[in-house]
């Protein structure tokens, strides 16, 4: 009799022991879910810029969007004379000047972006005149970040802020 | 004598003032005219930059640019009195050879060469600069001063 009731509690034991395990098991994943959603973006944000007609300039030449936030960035090109492309390329701060280099060296099969350059944040594909180009990316820690047109020598006027806020 | 020469110079310029503000009071699209010498100046301004970094191959590209940003000067002038858009079109005529030539000059890679061809085509835009109110005015090299100014960092809140 004692031995099995030693027996039915050594089970039960046993039992609790797999429902810990199994618990856990499945706690773990879900935690780190929990974890993964509280980084997902937080907000949906569509931004609109726009070449200044066919001069060499951004409009508006200053954006702003909360930090984390999932940015749908639409790029219209509205030249009417100049057929060469623009694009729009996010960079960390203080890497424009060199990206824009980098961009040279990238050439035109590249659409003038530096593929896998770490200090590119996002870049729209280029835009020839009268159409528009899009990009989505997440919205960098809270910051000034420049952006630039990386079509060979446009990125020395035709650039820009996009201001990051805290959320 | 002499103060007859003098009353004639000052009674010239004193017309060719009158005459650019009179100009500048008919013209039809002046915003239009405006940006139309803008985007000139800017390409200019672009071509200086691929002189300055010895980016010959570019040049052509900037030429293209320049040939077809003239559009929105002849738009501009368009429904001007037949005698001006005239002479605008002449000038523009041979600010527009002058940016070619820095295009075929650039193929000898040669900065003297283009340094010089260049500074034809900048004095070129001065006179047909010159043909317009200076309110309008956009000479070659004042326009869009790169942002390599800032370090590369972030530019003006507002250029």
């Amino acid at each position: 009799m004692m031995k099995g009731r030693a027996l039915k509690v050594a089970v039960s034991a046993q039992c609790a022991s797999r429902r810990t395990v199994l618990l856990a098991a499945f706690a773990i994943p879900f935690g780190y879910s929990v974890k993964a959603l509280s980084a997902a973006p937080k907000k949906q944000v569509q931004l609109d810029i726009a070449s200044d007609g066919d001069l060499l300039a951004f409009k508006p030449d200053q954006l702003t969007c909360p930090t984390r936030a999932a940015v749908h960035l639409t790029f219209t090109h509205t030249g009417k004379y100049i057929t060469q492309d623009h694009n729009w390329v996010l960079t960390v701060p203080g890497a424009a000047e060199a990206v824009a280099q980098a961009a040279m060296a990238a050439e035109e099969h590249s659409g003038w972006t530096p593929r896998g350059d770490k200090r590119v944040l996002a870049a729209t594909p280029p835009c020839g005149k009268g159409q528009h180009v899009s990009v989505d990316f997440t919205a960098p820690a809270p910051g000034d970040y420049p952006f630039l047109c990386t079509t060979p020598g446009h990125g020395a006027v035709m650039h820009g802020i996009l201001h990051v806020t805290p959320n | 004598m002499f103060r007859t020469r003098s009353s004639l110079v000052i009674t010239g310029l004193l017309a060719s003032l009158f005459a650019a503000a009179a100009l500048a009071a008919d013209l039809q699209s002046p915003d239009m005219v405006k940006m139309g010498l803008h985007i000139l100046a800017g390409v200019y301004g672009d071509m200086d930059r691929k002189l300055a970094a010895e980016q010959y191959d570019r040049l052509p590209h900037e030429n293209q640019e320049f040939q077809e940003g003239s559009g929105a000067l002849r738009d501009a002038v368009a429904h001007e009195p037949a005698a001006f858009k005239g002479k605008v079109e002449a000038d523009l005529k041979e600010t527009l050879a002058a940016a070619q030539k820095v295009a075929d000059t650039s193929k000898t890679h040669d900065k003297t060469q283009v340094s010089a061809a260049l500074a034809a085509l900048a004095s070129s835009m001065k006179t047909l600069n010159a043909l317009f109110p200076e309110a309008l005015r956009a000479e070659p090299g004042t326009v869009d001063p790169p942002w390599m100014q800032h370090g590369g960092k972030a530019p003006p809140p507002n250029k």
